[in-house]
């Protein structure tokens, strides 16, 4: 095979007819929302932002904002920003990365002053509530990039989370020990992985159907043993110790983040540790690039030497184990007792993180962590009584996701050999 | 070359999961058996809704109701329990076919074909759970909630220290803000007593909206969004959202100083016990007392198609008593809580909701 050799100037006119104009009109579309909601339908009144909790070391004042300038304030730099976009659209430059994700932020900071006029923001009660909903889509979504980038696709982790959900309450309940707990949640996250596994790779059925037939067999598997076994014996199989919140010293006290981010469970801070570490065994080990070799040309490295069909299994069991470890936080996190359905589509969504994080585990934890801040928003701004109906703020996170894959992500690509099965020939 | 290990488990795992799977969906036939003999020729069947029978909500506490009439009047009495809204209808067809005199329904999900089978089968009784169906052989059993969380609404504002009360539904659906309704008006009516201004987050009765979880299931956001009420300086919460408010119940226990008041059933007996301490009351619907009566009145040949509105008169609503949390209810208190209860009864103050049946 040769590379065909491309003629300099061509690449360059080629790169010249490249002009974009999608993140402008984005940008632009967004800027005459917030020029109608916060300027022309704003608010009179006081927004204020509460910075510190009562429990904090050191307190900060609340932060008060007079409602309408301040959204003619983030009105006009929004527009700048559509401007700057505009010009850089028209010399054929793209609009960087982080200045999108100032205008988000922009967007969301307007529309939160927007809408707390006259009541106040928990900033820390924002992010905490944030981090609470996130912690299962970012296991999730982890388990879901290890098994894509190994080429299965795991559409079981509703499956995964739920079963480590339940085997973790089990387990912890009977042992009394929430650490023996998660070890249960990912033994019972591997069980389900192994069927997917063993189905997709030795079977060679269809991954998504195995996927899918898997969840609908966890939700039936656990209601049923939650309504047969674990109700009439719910002192002995359901009431699990939870975790303690563990409170860092100095981290803590930050203003703002200390209180939503270092006062968690272990888990949590077990997720801290996860992510980075995902993300360099997959870019920056020799059994990272095994995983994504098989996943992009399962021929190649089968070539070299690389056993496929194993490499595929143990890493996607591998996948289910983080995945149950994520179920564990809706019980031993979070709320104690194993409940029917308890998982409630997050693995859906965490699926969606995978694919809006383009297959990386660090853009996957930022996407999930979107999802979780705007289902959070919602709740936040109900509560305070924003006048936003209801049901329109029940789609916020959905919105919010769409937006974001749409408008941010585009066109993206998938590990080349992901839900395709390899037949050694 | 060695096989590997893992690759050998599949056909194991693959029958073993398949195994499992059989036993996913059985259905439950919990039958009982009737107690006496005097009316053996008379049978009842139950459909539940997609809650499944240990929802420690209606369904439970319909079945508790049948199993009781079965007791009771020695009829035989058997439960079809679905588990997805794709067996409703067949379970509701299959109910009918049984050839039993009477089927109970459970859920608003089920009207649809509770209507349709008691229009094809006119000579069978009907009766629905929490929805209110009209045809000529269905009973309705619905429960005007709004009194008893008036009660609890008087109730929370009295035992609030920090002057802030939240609730929140599972969805805006009449029987979830049916219960919201009477718990704003309670808390009004506390602050015209006593000069009070108790402020309630979560619902606003002239607009009918408020915060809700948007499902019946998500007991990590239950928790969240009571969080986020505890967040804004709420220290009495009133979930109606099923399973969800479990969430809303490890929040307030984690707060400290915050309680709880439960729906449907009384969560002191219903809930796991860690939660006691911060059970303040629960409105309680008794679907249990209304099931064995209606039951009764059918064998006795006195069926009608009237609604049953359970009140506080007929003892269909209520409130639990505080248990653990009597302390912090001060005899005044109860005393004038009896009062509002006897007002209610008598008609001196009438309950008002949209969503009343």
């Amino acid at each position: 095979m040769t590379v065909a050799a491309v003629p300099a100037p061509e690449a360059v006119l080629e790169r010249e007819a490249v002009r974009s104009w999608k993140v402008p009109i984005a940008l632009g579309i967004f800027t005459a929302v917030a020029l109608i909601l916060f300027v022309l339908l704003g608010r009179d009144g006081e927004s204020t932002f509460r910075l510190s909790t009562e429990t904090d070391a050191f307190r900060l004042p609340d932060l008060t904002i007079p409602t309408r300038p301040g959204g003619i304030l983030v009105t006009v730099l929004l527009a700048a920003i559509t401007a700057f976009s505009v010009l850089r659209a028209r010399s054929a430059q793209r609009t960087p990365l982080w200045l999108v994700a100032l205008f988000g932020v922009l967007f969301v900071l307007g529309f939160l002053t927007w809408a707390s006029a006259g009541a106040a923001v928990p900033m820390s009660g924002l992010l905490a509530g944030t981090l609470g909903l996130s912690v299962p889509l970012i296991f999730g979504a982890l388990g879901g990039v290890i098994g894509e980038r190994v080429g299965v696709v795991n559409v079981a982790i509703e499956g995964q989370l739920l079963a480590g959900a339940f085997a973790s309450a089990v387990v912890a309940s009977i042992t009394q020990q929430p650490l023996v707990g998660l070890l249960g949640a990912m033994v019972a996250g591997v069980l389900v992985s192994f069927v997917l596994a063993a189905f997709s790779i030795k079977y060679i059925v269809d991954q998504v159907i195995v996927g899918v037939v898997l969840n609908v067999l966890v939700t039936g598997l656990t209601s049923f043993f939650f309504s047969i076994v674990l109700t009439p014996n719910a002192a002995l199989l359901n009431s699990p110790p939870k975790f303690e919140r563990i409170r860092i010293p100095f981290l803590a006290d930050i203003p703002v983040l200390g209180p939503a981010l270092f006062r968690q469970t272990i888990i949590v801070y077990v997720m801290y540790l996860a992510v980075p570490l995902v993300w360099y065994c997959l870019f920056k080990t020799r059994w990272g690039l095994r995983l994504r070799a098989v996943g992009e040309h399962p021929q190649a490295a089968d070539t070299v030497g690389i056993n496929v069909a194993r490499t595929r299994f143990w890493n996607v069991s591998l996948a289910g184990a983080i995945a149950g470890f994520g179920g564990a936080y809706l019980t031993l996190g979070a709320v104690g007792a194993f409940n029917k359905e308890m998982t409630a589509g997050a693995g859906f969504i965490a699926l969606a993180a995978v694919i809006f994080g383009r297959w990386d585990p660090i853009r996957a934890t930022l996407a999930a962590l979107l999802f979780g801040f705007a289902q959070n928003l919602q709740n936040v701004l109900s509560i305070i009584g924003a006048p936003v109906p209801s049901e329109f703020m029940l789609m916020l996170p959905y919105v919010v996701t769409i937006v974001a894959v749409a408008g941010l992500v585009g066109q993206v690509r998938a590990p080349a050999a992901s839900g395709k099965p390899y037949i050694k020939s | 070359m060695r096989r590997s290990f893992a690759l050998r488990l599949v056909p194991v795992l693959g029958v073993a999961s398949l195994l499992l799977a059989a036993c996913a969906p059985a259905p439950e036939q919990g039958g009982a058996a009737g107690g006496g003999e005097e009316n053996a020729d008379y049978c009842a069947r139950m459909v539940t809704n997609s809650g499944g029978l240990e929802d420690r909500s209606f369904n439970q506490a319909s079945w508790a109701g049948l199993e009781q009439a079965a007791e009771e009047f020695g009829i035989e009495a058997d439960v079809l329990v679905s588990t997805s809204e794709t067996d409703l209808e067949p379970n509701v067809d299959q109910a009918v076919g049984s050839g039993c005199q009477f089927v109970l329904t459970v859920g608003f999900e089920l009207a649809d074909a509770t209507l349709a089978a008691a229009e094809a089968n006119p000579e069978i009784h009907f009766s629905i759970v929490d929805e209110v169906v009209d045809a000529e052989n269905v009973k309705p059993i619905v429960f005007d909630t709004a009194q008893a969380s008036y009660l609890a609404g008087y109730l929370a504002a009295g035992v609030s220290k920090t002057g802030v009360v939240g609730t929140f539904g599972g969805g805006n659906q009449p029987p979830v803000t049916l219960f919201m309704d009477g718990f704003v008006d309670g808390v009004a009516r506390y602050n015209e007593m006593h000069g009070a201004a108790v402020r309630v987050l979560g619902w606003d009765k002239a607009a009918q909206d408020g915060v809700f979880t948007g499902d019946f299931e998500n007991v990590n956001l239950g928790k969240t969004t009571a969080q986020g009420l505890i967040d804004q300086g709420a220290d009495v919460i009133l979930p109606v959202a099923g399973q969800v408010g479990e969430g809303a119940a490890a929040a307030a226990l984690e707060a400290g100083d915050v309680s709880l008041i439960w729906v449907d059933s009384d969560g002191y007996e219903t809930l796991p016990e860690e939660y006691r301490p911060i059970l303040l009351t629960s409105v309680i619907k008794n679907t249990t007392d209304a099931v064995v009566e209606i039951v009764g009145d059918d064998i006795d040949g006195t069926f009608s198609s009237d609604p049953f509105i359970g009140t506080l008169e007929n003892g269909g609503v209520g409130i639990a008593p505080f248990h653990d949390l009597e302390s912090l209810v001060p005899a005044e208190l109860a005393d004038e809580l009896t009062q509002l209860q006897e007002d209610i009864i008598s008609g001196a103050i009438t309950v008002e909701s949209p969503s009343a049946p």
